[in-house]
């Protein structure tokens, strides 16, 4: 009993000490708003009516303030950058008929190593405590068993997600696409020539001055680094709008090999892909759902141990593949640190900021045996995007940001029902959290990104109005399951 | 083994296997539970072919293909799962919608080409078999293979595990496959396993004469045999003046034409294997107190015994046709054993005595592809006894029939000159 009413007491002193410090210059007004109510009362009329007149004001002086006044607002709406709107998105369902559920992909996987059952062993292990459930899909090249990845099949596949979730944008946004201005498509592992961005100004029939940008290579935040980009070319270009799509195509990138550490791709990556469009149209801005308040981007590149942490190569069969080390976690742990040292500023409370600074004032300076403190995100965010790469990932975060399971729920659930999409998963969670009915007008979001690199890139969005839940899109349909309990282990 | 996957051999090549499941998840832990008489069937495998001319199927894709095998499999989701044992060997099937295998192939024959074939039996390279086995819980129970001939016609073969369900079942289920083809919702009912009980007037049976115990098998479901086997299928007309030589029409009594054709062949057979005649044979057809239409995939094939004292071969078809249609239900007796040895002992019912399988009944060429029937369909069984079986069932035309045999390779040649002295067989 004690402690149950110590530790309320400690969440009111809590409460109190927030309100005092988040609203200190609203707080400080009251008693100064006192004091000059007072002394008018005071004053009288008469008495107001002479300090009034005793201003001298003559014209000259009039006209120089209006003029400085009208020059200061002047110069601060000319540099205050453009706000970035995020109009609406779309994200690609794959068709029933690519599903795979977990007996399927255990069978396939034992008739394709048939020689390896040590590998086949780890598969099964790794799927029965991935998260993943009995839905998520694989393009039909991937269905054969073998699978056929030629470079044919790829681009099918390309077409197939790109397309669909494309035209689903136009409809949902009533964008015509002789209207974009700017075009960013990022995939990582498929880059054929000409590139997916030119398959898809040929597709739509796009102008011939369209700024269109491929981004290959960049890991599972590249779709943020998409978003980036997107930003910077709308505070260069007046009333534009710009398309990003981020996919991953799975087709040429299944790895045919027997190596352990890098079977476990195969059994997380899923087909996926999501059409975003952005603008800075003031035109735009009503019918928005949110704004871009800030992103973050970092790069732990400079560190050896994080650039070859995920690591494309061949295995001792000549079989190319990807290498994900054992060290991935503290890596994106390390990573996370970083971006949250450049985010935080930006975002948290005054309350949080200013206990953070005692609390690294007193270790470093007194050298005082505190733990560090870490900040309270969830008082900057109504709701969190964290990357779906995988259960490892999401319990890391969950665990370092002090998140409870209803934070990560988005992030659990879109591993459950669509996999590991890369690049486009931050974009399923957003929908699942519109789908619940839980996105109201002026909810923050925190979409968190890591990538091969090793990335960590955060996006902060402001909701702009709230958002009806959705009557189509990937969730639609089984939105009403969710959310499901995970178990630790699946026994197949 | 189907002759389909003999590699380098036969007229289908470029085949590639995937699988095909249902769009909806099954619950975890559902099981579809095998009653003795499904564990008696174990060791059998049904076969149908299906073929379409090209001006029906040449835009069938095999995206079209598999997107309806999708909705049929929602309809009938425990088909695509694996069969388990209980601790006490029992075999169950494990509902976790692994899926049925899918095989495409291409042919260089056009359709014409293949159907003026004599010997049907070639459209066994058109099912894509594998047994059970021998790892129980990665075997599929259906094999789906899709045959695109030169012209760009089609071929559809099924195989399929009879402790599923009988060939009345696997037609069943290739109709609903059709009408999804065509555009239509399919709706198939769940069978509770009360359904699956057969009605049964006729007391129990002891000791049935149509099962018979084979040595272990093991994990690997597969009829051992002595003899090779071989198959041969031929077309027959069943017109009145075909028919009356051998049985003579009683004034307006209808001519039992499945039961005359069994009486003839068996003839033709006990002539050739003499020592011991075949005086024992099984007769499997459609249970005539099943009057609901078939909604269900089970296995509720009526399996009864003949037993004549008298020697076969000099017999009148006549006497015969009589003792076949005295022939006594063994099912509740087949039932029993199976039930009682709770599947760890193995048998076989197909060619444990001389069988003779009865599909005339069954409409094959309702079928259809945009509203037409297919050119031809062949049906067949994998995993037939020594003693052999002949499947008799309809024709593209009303008034022929095809029958087709698999016996030991030793006696076809024989029977097949005996068919042509009596005149079913053309010389």
């Amino acid at each position: 009993m004690p402690d149950f009413s110590s530790s309320v007491k400690l969440k009111y002193v809590k409460l109190g000490y927030q309100y005092l410090v988040n609203h200190f210059l609203s707080l400080l007004l009251i008693p100064i708003m006192a004091i000059i109510a007072v002394e008018l009362l005071r004053m009288g009329p008469e008495d107001i009516l002479n300090v009034w007149n005793s201003l001298h004001f003559d014209i000259v002086q009039v006209l120089c303030s209006s003029f400085l006044v009208i020059f200061i607002s002047t110069v601060y709406f000319m540099s205050k950058p453009r706000t970035v709107y995020l109009v609406d998105y779309s994200c690609y369902k794959p068709p029933v008929t690519c599903r795979v559920p977990f007996a399927t992909f255990m069978e396939h996987s034992r008739l394709i190593l048939k020689d390896s059952p040590k590998s086949v062993e780890f598969q099964m292990r790794i799927l029965e405590r991935s998260g993943l459930g009995e839905e998520t899909c694989l393009p039909p090249a991937i269905h054969y068993i073998p699978p056929t990845p030629t470079m044919d099949e790829a681009r099918s596949e390309a077409q197939m997600v790109i397309f669909t979730a494309m035209d689903d944008l136009f409809k949902k946004t009533g964008l015509l696409p002789k209207d974009i201005d700017i075009l960013i498509v990022n995939c990582s592992l498929f880059s054929p020539t000409p590139s997916l961005s030119a398959m898809v100004i040929n597709k739509y029939k796009l102008r011939s001055n369209i700024k269109s940008f491929n981004l290959s290579g960049m890991g599972c935040s590249a779709g943020l680094i998409s978003v980036d980009l997107a930003r910077d070319l709308l505070q260069v270009h007046p009333n534009s709008n710009a398309v990003i799509v981020s996919t991953e195509i799975i087709t040429p990138n299944y790895y045919k090999g027997n190596e352990r550490a890098m079977l476990l791709p195969n059994c997380l990556f899923r087909m996926g892909s999501a059409a975003i469009l952005m603008s800075n149209r003031r035109s735009d801005r009503w019918r928005a759902k949110y704004k871009l308040c800030h992103l973050v981007r970092t790069h732990r590149g400079a560190d050896d141990k994080s650039f070859y942490c995920v690591y494309e190569q061949e295995d001792r069969e000549g079989k190319i593949g990807i290498n994900l080390s054992k060290d991935l976690m503290a890596i994106a742990g390390e990573a996370l640190k970083a971006n949250i040292t450049t985010i935080g500023p930006l975002v948290l409370p005054a309350s949080e900021q200013l206990l953070f600074l005692l609390s690294l004032i007193g270790r470093k300076i007194f050298n005082l045996k505190w733990k560090p403190y870490i900040p309270d995100f969830k008082l900057a965010f109504e709701h969190f995007c964290i990357h779906a790469g995988g259960r490892a990932v999401i319990d890391e975060l969950q665990k370092n940001l002090q998140l409870s399971g209803e934070h990560v729920e988005a992030s659990r659930m879109t591993l459950h029902r669509f996999g590991n999409t890369s690049s486009s998963s931050l974009w399923y969670e957003l929908c699942y959290i519109e789908s619940k009915g839980r996105m109201r007008r002026g909810d923050r979001v925190w979409q968190i990104a890591f990538g091969s690199g090793f990335k960590c890139n955060s996006a902060v969005w402001k909701c702009n109005r709230t958002i009806k839940t959705p009557k189509d899109g990937p969730w639609s349909d089984c939105i009403d399951r969710y959310p499901v309990f995970i178990p630790e282990v699946v026994k197949l | 083994m189907g002759r389909s996957q003999e590699k380098g051999q036969g007229p289908i090549y470029n085949m590639r296997l995937s699988t095909v499941g249902a769009t909806r998840a099954t619950e975890t832990g559902a099981i579809h539970e095998p009653t003795g008489l499904d564990l008696a069937m174990k060791l059998h495998y049904l076969k149908a072919a299906y073929i379409y001319s090209p001006e029906l199927a040449s835009d069938l894709s095999v995206t079209h293909v598999k997107e309806a095998m999708f909705k049929l499999f929602d309809q009938i989701a425990w088909t695509t799962g694996r069969l388990w044992r209980r601790d006490s060997g029992r075999p169950y099937i494990k509902c976790n919608d692994c899926g049925a295998r899918f095989v495409e192939g291409e042919c260089n024959f056009t359709v014409e080409e293949w159907l003026s074939k004599p010997d049907r039996s070639v459209d066994e390279f058109l099912v894509y078999h594998q047994p059970v086995g021998p790892e129980l819980p990665f075997s599929p129970l259906i094999y789906v293979q899709m045959t695109r001939f030169k012209c760009r016609g089609l071929a559809l073969g099924l195989s399929w595990a009879n402790i599923m369900g009988d060939s009345f079942s696997l037609f069943y289920a290739f109709n609903l496959w059709v009408k999804v083809l065509s555009g239509e919702k399919i709706y198939a009912p769940e069978t509770s396993i009360i359904d699956r009980r057969f009605l049964n007037p006729n007391p129990t049976v002891k000791d049935p004469e149509s099962i018979k115990q084979v040595d272990p098998v093991g994990d690997l479901w597969i009829t051992p045999n002595n003899k090779k086997m071989a198959s041969y299928c031929f077309n027959l007309t069943v017109a009145a003046d075909q028919m009356s030589p051998h049985f003579p029409a009683n004034g307006d009594d209808q001519i039992p034409v499945f039961e005359v054709l069994a009486g003839i062949i068996w003839k033709s057979i006990a002539k050739v294997r003499e020592d011991p005649e075949p005086l024992t044979v099984t007769i499997i057809r459609k249970d005539p107190n099943d009057l609901k239409p078939i909604r269900s995939i089970r296995n509720s094939q009526m399996i009864s015994s003949v037993h004549v004292d008298f020697p076969v071969a000099e017999a009148a078809v006549e006497e015969l046709v009589r003792c076949m249609e005295r022939a006594t239900d063994e099912r509740c007796g087949i039932d029993e054993i199976g039930e009682s040895c709770d599947g760890s002992l193995d048998f076989i019912v197909y060619g444990a005595k001389l069988t003779f399988m009865d599909l005339s009944e069954v409409d094959l060429y309702e079928a259809k592809v945009m509203r037409k029937s297919p050119e031809s369909v062949y049906c067949n069984v994998e995993g037939v006894g020594e003693e052999g079986l002949v499947v008799v069932y309809a024709a593209a035309k009303s008034e022929e029939r095809v029958v087709t045999m698999t016996l030991p390779e030793e006696e076809m040649e024989r029977v097949k000159s005996e068919f042509k002295k009596c005149g079913l067989m053309a010389p």
